[in-house]
């Protein structure tokens, strides 16, 4: 789902903050303009100050229009920690038979699916959650484009995300150094081990978002020996 | 809970004291944790942390430094810290990360309040390193006596009887008297011709002594009203559930209801003794070196029976030592056939390990002979022969020959009590490193055989000569401080002072002989003639040297530590190996882990104490 030509330019000009309030003055009442009417934190911050909301979906798909959602998972970090009481786990409610690929995947069968809630309040409690932070995704793709698409089903409007792609966090950082590196280095399970960061089980969206606060804890920690760097250096 | 935490919930389950916590409370600890990131060679706790918390390392290390920056522990995956849970500006200690480190934290409010309904979890952060080890020593010795053949053995088999009494009326000093006479830890308290309670000498120390209580009152004002007994024809374990139910160490035996006699805790732990005694009994009986060889093959299976039946490392010490003994005296016998009579008395002693009953199977021999001053020169072939005849049969029996030649076939421990006098004075006079390493050998000696006032009265000059002797004493504590423990384990390491990691623990240098040692030291200061080091520690224990309390942690840490020592000789002499003292951290679990560090806590403060009086 991309956006808008006017929308694009609009942001590019005034930055996501103004953006925020312009689609704020468009949305109709409900979650979504409850979400937009929350500032989001000021890029310069210091990346250790702002709340950052890890999130992961499990989809069926990679295409947000035909595939649907599995599971959602998320985690807060907060002052540079993560917190375990934050923690949001949530099957959704599907329509039809899951494919048996994805079900080996995410370990999500027909009958789990059944206790799952309806896509509506999941991504209620997911907006709820991000009001005032930043969106925090290994891979961003997946999470920006399926959660548009939901709110624009749901809502009949998209609206944006300060979002930070750990992937692209570690990509800047080695591309810095102008060595070559393998792609496959940028995986969230491969990033992990090169901080020394133990073996997570995958697959399972709350580990996953887990998985990726922790990650971004570990890049904070290691960026610049330690120094701490503003929001808007970290931000996709 | 989310069955998605489950990972952190498990591992917070396998590090200690977590593990005895159940599912659901573990489950409460975890949703509460917080997780964060710290580099290398940051300070804990983090800047932004001001709350008092408990860490936890998920990855990576913390080093503790004291203010001195000396290294005080190392500490990896699983391993908790407690040292930012009650802030105390007393305690400066400093925590640093020795590589990149994922840190668990919970609130320590919380942790202490979630903890509330399992005191034995919360128990390991209320107490000291002492409390805990002395909570598993006696684990430990509960389980020895579970272990046993308990549930086989009737009561009537072995309560002592007749029960001790003392009327309630008589006075605190009498029962002390009378506790003296016949050599009990207790007596029982008659009212009118009927059991009211018992009296202990704990109940003296604590209720009288302690409280400056004058000991002219009533025995009845100190004892314990106890009317709880048990039926002779029970069997042994009853009266331990019994026991430990009520948390008593003394139980009145009754016979049809009438009083017949008493039986303790130690009565209880003692039966499991009782297979040496069947050894002990076949070698007097033996009649040649070869059938003392079949037999000595037995020793190594009584003590891994005596382990695997949950026996004591003090117990099966004195097990051990007194078949070695026994050995020896059958030996001696025999030499004596062949030889004939000896020509002047003289004692047969044990030097080190057997000497202070704390000897393992496949243990060195180490002996001496102490013989009269009435010996001419040519009687020493007479003793060269007993010397010779004895150490070779000791060999043959699997009692390696010396290493260091301190046997009584060498003819420099095999002199006359007034040479021995003389060895000893330049000892004490003159304590060079050599001088120091035989005072550690021959201040432990026990008489075998032979005429026992020759190391009596040897033995009373010699401590006349050392207590109060401050420089001699000092000499032997920096000699003594040469041991020191490890300071805890890193990962599968034992954690070295200087912080370099060795793969194995060794148990004897490292963990037991330092205690040994500072027991010797006690005892010579403070003139006790025992030999054994817990008998040594009991005996100095409240004086000027060792504290109760300190006592107390020493004998918990020691025999703690042997007992690891005997069950890791007895997994190896099982796999068919030959039985060290070299223990791989591997090998035990993180608690035994736990409570060895603490062992070596209370090891290392005493020889601090002892630095700073000697130092």
């Amino acid at each position: 789902m991309s956006m808008k030509l006017l929308d694009k330019l609009h942001l590019a000009l005034f930055g996501y903050q103004a953006h925020r309030k312009r689609l704020l003055a468009r949305a109709p009442d409900g979650p979504l303009k409850a979400f937009l009417s929350v500032p989001f934190p000021d890029k310069n911050t210091p990346i250790s100050e702002v709340p950052v909301l890890a999130l992961d979906f499990e989809t069926t798909g990679l295409d947000s229009k035909k595939d649907q959602l599995l599971s959602a998972g998320s985690v807060e970090i907060n002052r540079g920690e993560i917190c375990l009481k934050s923690r949001y786990h949530q099957i959704v409610k599907t329509r039809g038979l899951l494919d048996e690929d994805n079900v080996v995947i995410h370990q999500i069968t027909d009958s789990a699916k059944e206790q799952g809630a309806e896509l509506a309040l999941v991504v209620e409690a997911i907006l709820s959650a991000l009001a005032g932070k930043v969106m925090l995704v290994h891979f961003a793709r997946i999470e920006i484009t399926f959660l548009r698409q939901a709110c624009l089903e749901l809502y009949g409007m998209a609206p944006i995300f300060p979002v930070i792609d750990t992937l692209m966090v570690a990509k800047r950082r080695l591309d810095k150094r102008g060595l070559p590196f393998d792609a496959s280095g940028l995986r969230l399970g491969n990033l992990r081990q090169s901080h020394q960061l133990p073996a997570h089980f995958a697959h399972n969206a709350l580990n996953d978002a887990l998985a990726t606060a922790e990650l971004l804890l570990a890049e904070v920690a290691c960026a610049n020996h330690g120094e701490q760097l503003p929001l808007k250096h970290y931000l996709l | 809970m989310n069955a998605e935490l489950t990972e952190i919930r498990d591992f917070i389950k396998a590090s200690p004291p977590f593990d005895k916590l159940p599912d659901d409370a573990a489950d409460r600890l975890t949703e509460n944790i917080h997780i964060g990131y710290l580099r290398k060679d940051s300070s804990l706790p983090p800047k932004n942390i001001t709350e008092p918390r408990l860490y936890l390392v998920r990855k990576g290390a913390l080093s503790y430094l004291d203010e001195q920056h000396e290294l005080l522990g190392k500490f990896g995956e699983g391993d908790i810290c407690t040292v930012f849970c009650l802030p105390d500006d007393k305690i400066k200690i400093a925590v640093r990360t020795d590589e990149d480190t994922l840190l668990y934290s919970i609130n320590w409010q919380l942790v202490f309040d979630l903890l509330q309904p399992f005191p034995e979890v919360l128990a390991y952060f209320n107490t000291s390193a002492a409390e805990r080890l002395q909570r598993q020593v006696s684990k430990i010795h509960e389980q020895a006596v579970v272990n046993g053949t308990l549930m086989n053995t009737s009561i009537s088999d072995f309560y002592r009887a007749p029960a001790v009494t003392i009327t309630a009326g008589a006075s605190i000093r009498d029962a002390a008297i009378k506790m003296n006479e016949v050599n009990l830890s207790s007596l029982l308290v008659t009212e009118k011709g009927e059991m009211a309670g018992i009296v202990t000498d704990k109940d003296i120390r604590q209720r009288c002594v302690a409280q400056a209580l004058s000991v002219e009152q009533p025995v009845s004002d100190i004892m314990t009203r106890q009317l709880i007994s048990i039926e002779a024809d029970n069997n042994a374990f009853d009266a331990l559930v019994l026991m430990t139910t009520r948390q008593i160490h003394h139980l009145p035996v009754t016979r049809e209801g009438k009083l017949a006699g008493m039986i303790t805790v130690t009565d209880l732990i003692r039966q499991e003794g009782q297979n040496a005694v069947h050894i002990t009994g076949a070698i007097h009986k033996a009649e040649s070196i070869k059938a003392l060889v079949e037999i000595s093959k037995l020793v190594p299976k009584l003590q891994q029976h005596m382990v695997k039946t949950g026996t004591t490392a003090a117990h099966v010490g004195k097990s051990i030592s007194a078949i070695t003994a026994a050995f020896t005296v059958r030996l001696i016998e025999m030499a004596e056939k062949i030889s004939g009579p000896a020509p002047v008395p003289y004692v047969w002693v044990a030097a080190g390990s057997q000497a202070r009953r704390e000897q393992c199977c496949h243990s060195d021999q180490d002996n001496a002979l102490i013989i009269s001053d009435q010996a001419k020169p040519e009687h020493d072939y007479w003793f060269h022969d007993l010397a010779t005849f004895v150490c070779d049969g000791l060999a043959a029996c699997g009692y390696a020959y010396c290493p260091g030649n301190v046997m009584a076939s060498n003819p420099k421990w095999r002199q006359s009590q007034k040479v021995w006098g003389q060895y000893f004075e330049a000892w004490v006079n003159k304590p060079d490193p050599k001088a120091l390493m035989h005072c550690s050998i021959f201040f432990d000696l026990a008489p075998i055989h032979g005429e026992m006032s020759l190391l009596t009265d040897l033995r009373q000059t010699m401590l006349a000569q050392t207590q109060g002797n401050t420089l001699f004493l000092a000499h032997l504590t920096k000699n003594a401080l040469n041991l020191r423990p490890p300071l805890g384990f890193f990962r599968d390491f034992v954690l070295e002072k200087n912080g370099d990691n060795k793969n194995t623990l060794d148990l004897k240098h490292k963990g037991i002989a330092p205690i040994v040692d500072l027991a010797r030291i006690y005892a010579l200061a403070e003139g006790v003639s025992a030999v054994n080091t817990v008998e040594r520690l009991r005996q100095v224990a409240g004086s000027a040297s060792l504290t109760l309390a300190s006592a107390k942690n020493l004998i918990d840490a020691v025999e703690f530590m042997g007992m690891l020592r005997i069950e890791h000789q007895v997994k190896q002499l099982q796999q068919g190996k030959l039985a060290d003292n070299f223990l791989p951290p591997k090998q035990i679990s993180r608690l035994e882990r736990e409570h060895l560090k603490d062992a070596f806590k209370v090891v290392k403060s005493l020889q601090d104490v002892r630095q700073s009086v000697y130092g």
